[in-house]
C-alpha cells in the first residue's frame, strides 16, 4: 500500500501540464539543460551522460581532495583523543553509506544495517584475537561476513518495500542484536575485548591513534569510491528506477526483487566493512554497538544528510556521532535525548528533505519552474 | 512431561502479554499505515509505572492502581503520537517521528529510573504458587493467561461484532473507500491509537512481575510485537492473537531448551512464515500490497 | 487482409475476465497479424480497459488464453511478457519522475542489452546504451530535453517519452492505453504523427476514445460491447456496421462520437 500512497502523493505534485509547448523543443531547453544538469550534480544524482558542463564535477573533485587531505592531516595537528573520535566517525560513516545505498538510492528505508555492521565487527575482533592482526585480512573478512549475513537474511526483507521493509529490517536487526547479546561465543552482553592492535603488511603493531586513523580513512575512502561507482553505474540507474516507480520497472521487464536483493547484499558488505573498521579502532565490540539506537542513528544521519547524496549522509554521520559521543558530556550525557528531539524536529522542519526521499524530485520541480519562467521571459 | 507443561504455560502467559501489546501496533498499522516504533517505549512506560507504584508486598489495590495509571499514561502517549503522525502525510516521516519519540521516552525513563534492572513483585494474594501436575507454578502467570483469554474474547466482540468494530475493519480493508463514504475516520484512528497504546502500557504493568523493567526492554518488546504482527498478518486481530500465541510458545520453548538461541528461533519462525505466506498467517487484506 | 498462413503475433482465444458474477470480458477471440495496427473501441463500460489489462497481464484471465507468436503467455506476469516483447503504456503516464529524461529511456535500453546489473563502470562509459537511448529520444522529438528531469515535462511530452521508453524495449507488440486522453488538439495531432512514424514491423494494439485517431491509425478495428466482440474488420466496414451504430447510439446519447466521426468523411 505504500506504493499506492506514494503515488497518490505524487499525483498531487505533478507539474502543471501543457505549459511547455511540444512544438519548440529546442529553444529554451539548452538553457534548462545545463541548469538542471548542475542541479543534479550537486545533489549527487548523476545521470552519467557526460555531456553537461565539466565545471561542477571538477569543483567537486577539488573539494573531495581537500576534505580527504584535511582528514589525513588530522593526526599531525590533533591530540590522540579527537583523532580516534574522527576514526570512529569515519567507520560510522561507512555504516551510514550502506544505509544510504538502500534508503537514499533504492528508496528502501532500512533499520537493520547495524546487524551486518555487528557481523563485520565481531568477525574482525575474532580474527584479531585468534588468527591474525593483519588489518587488511580483518577488513576483508568483515566485509565478506556482512555480505554473507545479508545474503542469508535479506531475502525475507527484499520481497517487501516501503514501511513493511522498514519493519522487516528492524526485526532482522534486533534479532541479530539479541543473538549477539546472549551468545557466549562472542562474549554475550559483555562483548569481545582484548583485540590486539592491528598490523599492516607484516609491519609492527599500529599503536598510535594516527596510524589507525590513516588506515580507517583509506578504507573509508575506498568504500566511498566504490559506492559512488555503483551509484553512477547502470545498476545504480536500475536502483533509482526502483525507487521512483517500481511498477514501471516491472512493466519494462525488470525483476525488482532481484535488484533489491543485490543491493541488500552489497549494503551488507559495506556495513560489514564499516563494522570491521569500528572494531579495529576501538579494539573492542559489544552488542551495544549494534543495537536499535545505532540503526536509528544511521538512518537519522541519512535523513539529515539528504538521502541519495553520498557526501551528505557522511556529514550527517559525523554530526550525529559528535552529538552522541562528544557533546554528550557537555549536555549532561543526554545525547540520545537530543538526537530523539532532532529526529522529531527534522521531520517537521525539513519535510521536503525527508519526504519519500524526493530531494531530487524537488529539484526537478524547481528546474521545471525555472524553465517555464525563462520561456515566459523570453516571449 | 511436567517441564513441557510449565513451558507451555509460560508460553501462554507470554502469548497473552504479546497479544495485548501487539494488538495496538497491528491495528494502527492496518488502519493508517503508521509503523509506531515508539510502541516498545510505551510498554516500558507502563513497566516503570509499576516500578513506581507497586512496592514489594503491595496488595491488589496498588497493582490495580498501577494498571489504571499505566492505561491513562499509555492513552495520553498514544494520543500524542497520533497527533504527531497526523501532522505529516508520508509514512516514512511518520515512522521517523515515532522513532524520535521512542528515543526521547527511553532516555527520559533512564533519567528518572536509572540504568538498574528493576524487578516488580506480583501482588501479595497471588504471589504464591499452585501445584499443577506435580510442578509448582506461579498463580500470577495463570492469571495473566486468564487475562489474555478475557482480552481476546472482548476484542473479538468489539472488533468482529460491534458497529465500531466493523468501521475499524472497513478502514483496515480500504481506508479511501471509508473516507469516501463520508465517515470521519480521524477520531476513530486517534481512538484506536490511544487504546492500542493504553493496552501496551497495561501490558507493561502486567509483564512487570515476569520481565521486570530495565533500559533496552523497549526494543526487545518492540521486536517481539513486530514479529507477532508480521507473522499474524498486518492489521489482523485474529492474526495478532495467533502470532502472539505462536511466538509465546517459541519463546518459552526456546528459553527452556536453547536459551542462547531463543531470539534466533523467533527470527527463524518469522522467516519461515514469511517464506510460506508472505502476507502472514491470517492477513486482514486479501490483496498483497508491496 | 490477414494472410491465414502467418502465425498471428497476438492471438486471444476465448479470453474471459469476470469479477464475481459480472463478466467484464466475455470469451473474446482476436488475432493480430505481425505489423498490424489494430484499434479496440467501444462505448463506456464495454470492457475495453479490462480486456486491455488482461491481455497485458496486469489482470489475471478468468478463462481462455493469450498467445504471443503462438506461445501461450496467459499465466505469465506482466514483466515476463515484457521480456518476451509485449509492452504496454499507461493511461496516466508512468515515468521515473526523479530521473532524467535520458535515464528513463536508458533504463529500458540497458535492460534489453543486459547491462542493467553492471556496476563495474559508470553508466556513461556504456556508450552504446547512451547512443541507443538518444536515438529513441530523437525519434519521438525529445532529444533536446535529454538532461531534464522527467518531472519537468509537460503532459504531451510525457506521453512522447513513454513511447520512447516502450520502443526502447525493442518490442514486437506495443499496447497503447488511451494515449491521447487529456491531450490538447495540437498535442493529439503531434502524437498521431508520431504514431504514424512507428516502425513498420511493429504490431500495435490501441485502445482509444477519439475515433478520429482510431480511423487514422488503425488497419483493423474491433468493437467491444458488453464484454463481447460486436464487430471486427477494416475501418470502413466498421463505420457502416449497423449493430455498431446502435451500440454507440444506445449507450452514448449525449456524445454521439461515432456519427460525428462518420460525418467528417
Amino acid at each position: 500500500m505504500n506504493i499506492k500512497a506514494v503515488k497518490a502523493m505524487r499525483g498531487g505534485t505533478h507539474v502543471p501540464s501543457g505549459t511547455t509547448p511540444v512544438s519548440e523543443p529546442l529553444d529554451g531547453d539548452s538553457a534548462c539543460d545545463s541548469g538542471s544538469g548542475s542541479e543534479r550534480r550537486s545533489g549527487g544524482h548523476e545521470s552519467g551522460t557526460g555531456d553537461s558542463a565539466k565545471g561542477p564535477g571538477r569543483r567537486r573533485a577539488v573539494v573531495a581532495v581537500a576534505v580527504v587531505a584535511l582528514l589525513a592531516a588530522a593526526p599531525v595537528v590533533l591530540a590522540p583523543y579527537p583523532v580516534s573520535a574522527m576514526s570512529r566517525m569515519l567507520a560510522f560513516a561507512v555504516l551510514v553509506l550502506s544505509v544510504d545505498l538502500l534508503t537514499g538510492v533504492t528508496g528502501l528505508p532500512a533499520l537493520g544495517q547495524a546487524a551486518y555492521f555487528g557481523a563485520g565487527a565481531y568477525t574482525a575482533v575474532l580474527i584479531g584475537i585468534h588468527i591474525t592482526s593483519d588489518a587488511l585480512v580483518q577488513t576483508l573478512a568483515g566485509l565478506v561476513m556482512g555480505l554473507v549475513a545479508a545474503a542469508v537474511t535479506g531475502w525475507v526483507a527484499v520481497r517487501a518495500s516501503g514501511i513493511v521493509f522498514l519493519m522487516l529490517t528492524l526485526a532482522i536487526g534486533e534479532s541479530v542484536h539479541q543473538v549477539a547479546d546472549t551468545w557466549q561465543a562472542v562474549g554475550a552482553s559483555n562483548g569481545l575485548a582484548g583485540m590486539p592492535p592491528i598490523t599492516l603488511f607484516g609491519g609492527p603493531p599500529l599503536l598510535a591513534a594516527g596510524f589507525v586513523h590513516w588506515w580507517v580513512l583509506a578504507v573509508a575512502v575506498a568504500v566511498f569510491a566504490a559506492v559512488a561507482l555503483v551509484v553512477r553505474s547502470p545498476y545504480g540507474r536500475t536502483l533509482r528506477g526502483i525507487r521512483d516507480n517500481e511498477a514501471r520497472m516491472r512493466a519494462l521487464g525488470y525483476r525488482p526483487a532481484l535488484a533489491r536483493y543485490g543491493v541488500f547484499c552489497l549494503a551488507g558488505a559495506v556495513a560489514g566493512a564499516g563494522g570491521a573498521l569500528w572494531a579495529q579502532q576501538a579494539r573492542f565490540f559489544s552488542p551495544g554497538d549494534m543495537g536499535f539506537e545505532v540503526a536509528a542513528l544511521a538512518l537519522l544521519s541519512v535523513v539529515i544528510g539528504g538521502p541519495g547524496s553520498l557526501w551528505g549522509p557522511c556529514l550527517g554521520a559525523a554530526l550525529v556521532l559528535l552529538v552522541r559521543d562528544n557533546l554528550s558530556a557537555s549536555i549532561g550525557g543526554h545525547g540520545p535525548l537530543v538526537l530523539g528531539a532532532v529526529f522529531i524536529a527534522v521531520v517537521f522542519l525539513m519535510p521536503r528533505g525527508l519526504a519519500g526521499l524526493t530531494g531530487a524530485r524537488l529539484r526537478g520541480l524547481i528546474a521545471a519552474r525555472g524553465a517555464r519562467l525563462r520561456k515566459e521571459n523570453a516571449s | 512431561m511436567a517441564t513441557y507443561l510449565v513451558s507451555v504455560l509460560n508460553g501462554l502467559a507470554m502469548g497473552s502479554l504479546l497479544f495485548a501489546i501487539a494488538l495496538g501496533l497491528s491495528l494502527v498499522f492496518g488502519m493508517m499505515d503508521v509503523l509506531n516504533l515508539a510502541h516498545g517505549a510505551v510498554y516500558l512506560v507502563g513497566a516503570y509505572v509499576a516500578v513506581a507504584l507497586v512496592a514489594d508486598g503491595a496488595g491488589v489495590a496498588a497493582f490495580v492502581l498501577a494498571v489504571l495509571a499505566a492505561a491513562v499514561a499509555g492513552a495520553v502517549l498514544g494520543g500524542l503520537l497520533a497527533a504527531l503522525t497526523r501532522a505529516t502525510a508520508h509514512h516514512l516521516d511518520q515512522a521517523l517521528l515515532t522513532l524520535g519519540v521512542a528515543l526521547v521516552v527511553g532516555e527520559v525513563l533512564t533519567l528518572a529510573f536509572g540504568t538498574d534492572v528493576h524487578s516488580i513483585a506480583a501482588p501479595e494474594p497471588v504471589g504464591g504458587g499452585v501445584t499443577v501436575l506435580g510442578e509448582t507454578y506461579p498463580v500470577y502467570r495463570l492469571l495473566v493467561i486468564g487475562f489474555g483469554i478475557v482480552l481476546a474474547v472482548a476484542v473479538y466482540f468489539l472488533v468482529e461484532r460491534s458497529p465500531l468494530g466493523s468501521l475499524i475493519r472497513a478502514t483496515v480493508a480500504d481506508r479511501a473507500m471509508v473516507a469516501a463514504l463520508g465517515v470521519n475516520t480521524g477520531r476513530v484512528l486517534v481512538g484506536v491509537f490511544a487504546a492500542g497504546a493504553a493496552l501496551a502500557a497495561v501490558g507493561g504493568v502486567l509483564a512487570g512481575p515476569i520481565l521486570g523493567a530495565q533500559p533496552g526492554l523497549d526494543e526487545k518488546v518492540l521486536l517481539l510485537a513486530l514479529v507477532v504482527v508480521v507473522i499474524g498478518g498486518l492489521g489482523s486481530v485474529r492474526g495478532a492473537l495467533l502470532g502472539a500465541v505462536l511466538i509465546g510458545q517459541v519463546q518459552a520453548l526456546g528459553t527452556a531448551l536453547l536459551p542462547q538461541y531463543a531470539s534466533f528461533l523467533v527470527f527463524a519462525a518469522m522467516a519461515l512464515v514469511l517464506l510460506l505466506r508472505p502476507t502472514g498467517l491470517l492477513p486482514a487484506r486479501t490483496a498483497v500490497h508491496a | 487482409m490477414t494472410p491465414q498462413r502467418v502465425t498471428p503475433l497476438l492471438e486471444l482465444r476465448g479470453l474471459t475476465r469476470s469479477y464475481g458474477s459480472l463478466t467484464a470480458v466475455d470469451s473474446v477471440d482476436l488475432a493480430l497479424a505481425p505489423g498490424e495496427r489494430h484499434a479496440l473501441i467501444g462505448p463506456n463500460g464495454a470492457g475495453k480497459s479490462t480486456l486491455f489489462a488482461t491481455v497485458a497481464g496486469t489482470l489475471r484471465a478468468s478463462g481462455g488464453s493469450v498467445l504471443l507468436s503462438g506461445q501461450d503467455v496467459t499465466s505469465l506476469p506482466e514483466g515476463e511478457r515484457a521480456r518476451r516483447g509485449m509492452v504496454r503504456t499507461y493511461q496516466h503516464s508512468s515515468l521515473f519522475l526523479d530521473c532524467s529524461v535520458l535515464d528513463n529511456v536508458a533504463l529500458a535500453v540497458q535492460r534489453v542489452h543486459r547491462v542493467a546489473h553492471r556496476c563495474d563502470r559508470a553508466a556513461r562509459r556504456f556508450r552504446h546504451i547512451d547512443t541507443e537511448a538518444r536515438r529513441h529520444l530523437d525519434s519521438v522529438g525529445l532529444l533536446g530535453r535529454a538532461q531534464d528531469m522527467a518531472a519537468a515535462l509537460s503532459h504531451g511530452e510525457r506521453r512522447q517519452l513513454e513511447v520512447a521508453m516502450v520502443l526502447a524495449t525493442e518490442p514486437a507488440l506495443v499496447m497503447f492505453d488511451e494515449p491521447t486522453a487529456g491531450m490538447s488538439a495540437a498535442e493529439t495531432e503531434r502524437f498521431v504523427a508520431l504514431m504514424e512514424r512507428l516502425p513498420e514491423r511493429l504490431t500495435v494494439l490501441i485502445v482509444e476514445h477519439d475515433l478520429d485517431v482510431v480511423f487514422r491509425l488503425a488497419e483493423r478495428v474491433t468493437v467491444l460491447h458488453l464484454g463481447k466482440v460486436l464487430a471486427s474488420g477494416p475501418p470502413e466496414a466498421i463505420r457502416a456496421d449497423e449493430a455498431v451504430q446502435r451500440a454507440y447510439l444506445g449507450s452514448a446519447r449525449t456524445e454521439d462520437l461515432f456519427a460525428e466521426a462518420g460525418g467528417e468523411r
